[in-house]
């Protein structure tokens, strides 16, 4: 537990400082790139909008999940981790994986149909498993937190 | 609950406070409170080891089996 309370000021740093930087890419670097490819490729220059929509909504996704991740911490310091309001921000990070992986899957199938050569359509299916397995992990983490704080409960009502 | 703590009888018994009770056995008086209304859902063999030192008696004398 002791070690455990030690990682939570450092990752707070860098939750910190990967947030600043998706919100970085959000706002200057994706607009800036597409509206760049855009004018160099005129004839997807259709595409420069919706691209740019879900590459900042999956940003958004993530920053879910590391505001959440900072409530978890928040609770880990207070040794409330194993209660209910923990379970609150769990399904905020499942819920937010599982849109990623619906914008996801949904560019996938759109790339898959439309692309010419097989670059893109395997980046998007590699991304697709790695997010899938990201996702299911959760819930198997959610369902051990579950029993977790069923146990701590029980030992807390034992005098 | 069909297992009743007979702490009252055995405080009384030994015109024992709670207070003082729970003092020597290391409780707070809130737990021994729990106890003695019956809304206690487990006992530590340790906690229960300390009652029985305390007031100088067996389990069998502070827990009781009844039909619910």
């Amino acid at each position: 537990m002791v070690t455990g309370h030690r990682v939570v000021l450092p990752l707070r740093l860098f939750l910190v400082l990967l947030f600043g930087v998706l919100v970085v890419f959000q706002v200057l670097s994706l607009p800036g790139q597409f509206a760049h490819m855009a004018r160099e490729n005129p004839d997807l220059a259709h595409l420069r909008w919706p691209a740019t929509a879900v590459t900042v909504f999956w940003l958004l996704c993530v920053q879910v999940v590391i505001v959440a991740i900072w409530r978890l911490l928040t609770l880990v310091k207070r040794d409330r981790i194993f209660s209910e309001a923990s379970l609150v921000w769990v399904d905020v990070i499942v819920g937010a994986i599982a849109a990623a992986w619906l914008a996801l899957a949904g560019v996938f199938l759109f790339v898959g149909f439309s692309a010419h050569d097989p670059g893109l359509p395997l980046v998007l299916f590699l991304l697709l498993i790695g997010v899938t397995v990201l996702g299911l992990l959760m819930l198997v983490m959610r369902a051990l937190l579950r029993q977790a704080t069923t146990l701590r409960t029980d030992m807390d009502a034992v005098i | 609950m069909a297992i009743v703590v007979r702490l009252d009888v055995e405080l009384a018994k030994r015109k024992m406070s709670v207070g003082e009770f729970a003092e020597k056995v290391g409780l707070t008086p809130a737990n021994v409170a729990v106890l003695k209304n019956g809304r206690a859902k487990a006992v530590r063999f340790s906690t229960l080891e300390a009652m029985c030192r305390v007031l100088g008696c067996q389990p069998g004398d502070l827990l009781e089996w009844v039909e619910d």
